[in-house]
């Protein structure tokens, strides 16, 4: 389970006198899920477009190992669906499922049946007589991933594959990639963290290019939370006093306070809270919300993007 | 193999459901049927249109078929490459700028099947056109204006088509070179239109030039044979066809996708 599917090394992109992406190196093991992140702008669409084989690098390799040997053409084993997928609107679903089955190696047969496995996996098995060009984001999404695994990659490769559609589009695509990642190694690029951490057990995290950071989602969350406490007070004068002083304590590494509300990063959680809550009683303040916790990915990710 | 019958069976139900496979024969039957019929029918034109002055009498030798036939040809000239080169432009461009093309080149496909089906589908739509074209320009030619010799026009049509073929030939490769549809088009057009320029304005340097196809072809029907240069002219144009669809392989996989 744990051996490597793809190797990236070296991996850079110039366009004339822009480099977007930067030697970037990992490696995604068989059987996980692995989310990119990055800003808009980061590079990601433009590394997944040298995964995918559409785009040649200006320098450095992309193997794709099968039996722990690289492949020829890694195109056999991936699937790839784009940012915005785009299908021919004269065609109807079944057919242009139909004919990237045939593309990617199904015969006649086979490819029927897989047409038809695949709609329905979808939920598409209504539409699937009606023209695409009158189908809606959602329904896209949907067919592409049906043509990104028609063939059983052994690799799904997704750009941006939520960022586009409404919260019931959003939620259908992310009930499906939770069962396809069971089945298949999943890679896919996102700018929303929470996406992220639902679905997947890796995450490489990119910024102008570079790598900035990598590794399994638990590690990270281990290695890079800090214990922090949010709270929000009443708005009466009492109150936005004592919120005022509460960043000198002992205990607060770090304090963001903005009016009513606050965000410590502390040593000791539970000491802290203690400590607040008395201190607060004998003040008189009035609590909103108290919230003691510790960092999300959320707080890590606008920290090495703003590095 | 198998992909291009694949890519192909999807270039023909596309220009099937885009209209294409109606339009075009449809507009090439008009052009070729129209020159005979008015043709015949010219002293009869200027009789009604009433604006002669009186005692006047117009003296017109009616053309032969062979000369009418030649006619059609330059009617084609001039909007069938036209016609062409608009239904044909986007073929390839239209694809990647529109994003399908990501999808079918992350699959393992390969372009020489991808772009023969392109070719083999322009060829096929051009091949129909112009042979029902003609066939109703010639059908009308003999029956309103006289016999022409049927080896003389099957061996002009051939040279004429050689013609066409190569402009969509030319209009396929810009469409791998370019995205803008109104600059394929133009490039195209101007690149066909002053081939065949160049041919009119230098008969004797560009006499192995394609351009001078559709003079060879006329000079088949009037003369009885193309003159010196036709065999030169007939291999140059098929060398450039060829080139040409090797150039679009070559950058239908460097232009995959739009970036």
């Amino acid at each position: 389970m744990t051996q490597p599917l793809l190797q990236v090394k070296g991996l850079t992109k110039r366009f004339k006198d822009r480099t977007v992406v930067r030697d970037v190196a990992f490696s995604i093991a068989e059987g996980s899920c692995a989310a990119l992140l990055g800003p808009n702008g980061a590079g990601k669409t433009t590394t997944i477009s040298m995964l995918a084989g559409l785009l040649q690098p200006t320098s450095g390799s992309i193997q794709l190992l099968d039996q722990s040997k690289p492949v020829t053409d890694r195109r056999m084993f991936i699937g790839y669906l784009p940012q915005m997928p785009v299908f021919y609107p004269w065609m109807t679903g079944r057919e242009f499922l139909r004919y990237a089955a045939e593309l990617a190696g199904l015969a006649g047969r086979d490819a029927v049946l897989k047409t038809d496995e695949w709609l329905e996996n979808v939920g598409l098995q209504h539409a699937a007589s009606r023209r695409i060009g009158g189908y809606s984001g959602g329904m896209k999404q949907r067919l592409g991933l049906a043509q990104a695994l028609i063939h059983r990659p052994k690799l799904l490769i997704l750009d941006e594959p939520v960022s586009a559609l409404d919260p019931a589009g959003r939620k259908d695509v992310l009930n499906l990639l939770q069962r396809i990642r069971l089945e298949t190694t999943v890679l896919f690029s996102t700018h929303v963290l929470h996406d992220a951490e639902e679905i997947c057990d890796e995450i490489l995290m990119i910024r102008e290019g570079e790598i900035a950071l990598q590794g399994k989602l638990d590690q990270i969350r281990r290695e890079y939370s800090e214990p922090v406490i949010r709270i929000e007070v009443g708005g009466d004068p009492v109150s936005l006093k004592w919120m005022a002083s509460i960043s000198s304590k002992a205990f607060v590494r770090q304090a963001e306070i903005t009016g009513n509300r606050a965000r410590l990063t502390v040593t000791d959680v539970e000491k802290a809270s203690f400590e607040l809550m008395a201190d607060a009683v004998s003040h008189q303040v009035a609590f909103r919300k108290f919230e003691s916790g510790q960092s999300t990915l959320e707080d890590l990710f606008l920290k090495v993007v703003q590095a | 193999m198998k992909q291009f019958g694949l890519f192909f069976r999807k270039e023909m139900l596309e220009m099937g459901r885009s209209y294409r496979w109606l339009w075009v024969p449809l507009v090439f039957l008009m052009l070729g049927v129209m020159q005979p019929i008015v043709t015949r029918f010219m002293p009869e034109i200027l009789k009604a249109a009433g604006n002669m002055p009186k005692g006047m009498t117009i003296m017109m030798e009616m053309p032969s078929g062979a000369e009418v036939l030649a006619q059609t040809l330059g009617q084609y000239n001039a909007i069938g490459i036209l016609i062409l080169v608009l239904s044909l432009m986007t073929m390839i461009s239209g694809e990647r700028q529109s994003g399908v093309s990501q999808m079918i080149f992350s699959k393992p496909v390969s372009f020489v099947s991808y772009a023969a089906a392109k070719w083999m589908s322009m060829i096929s739509l051009i091949t129909a056109s112009f042979g029902l074209g003609y066939a109703g320009a010639w059908y009308y030619t003999v029956q309103m204006i006289g016999p022409v010799d049927t080896a003389a026009a099957v061996k002009a049509a051939l040279f004429y088509l050689l013609w066409m073929w190569f402009a969509g030939s030319l209009t396929l490769l810009f469409s791998s070179l370019m995205n803008p549809a109104a600059g394929i088009a133009f490039v195209s057009l101007g690149a066909a239109l002053l081939l065949s320029l160049a041919y009119g304005m230098l008969p004797r340097y560009m006499a192995w030039s394609p351009g001078a196809l559709p003079q060879i072809s006329a000079k088949v029907l009037l003369q009885g044979s193309g003159g010196t240069g036709t065999m030169g002219a007939l291999l140059i144009t098929i060398l450039f066809m060829i080139i040409f669809f090797v150039g679009a392989v070559y950058m239908t996989q460097r232009k995959r996708a739009r970036f």
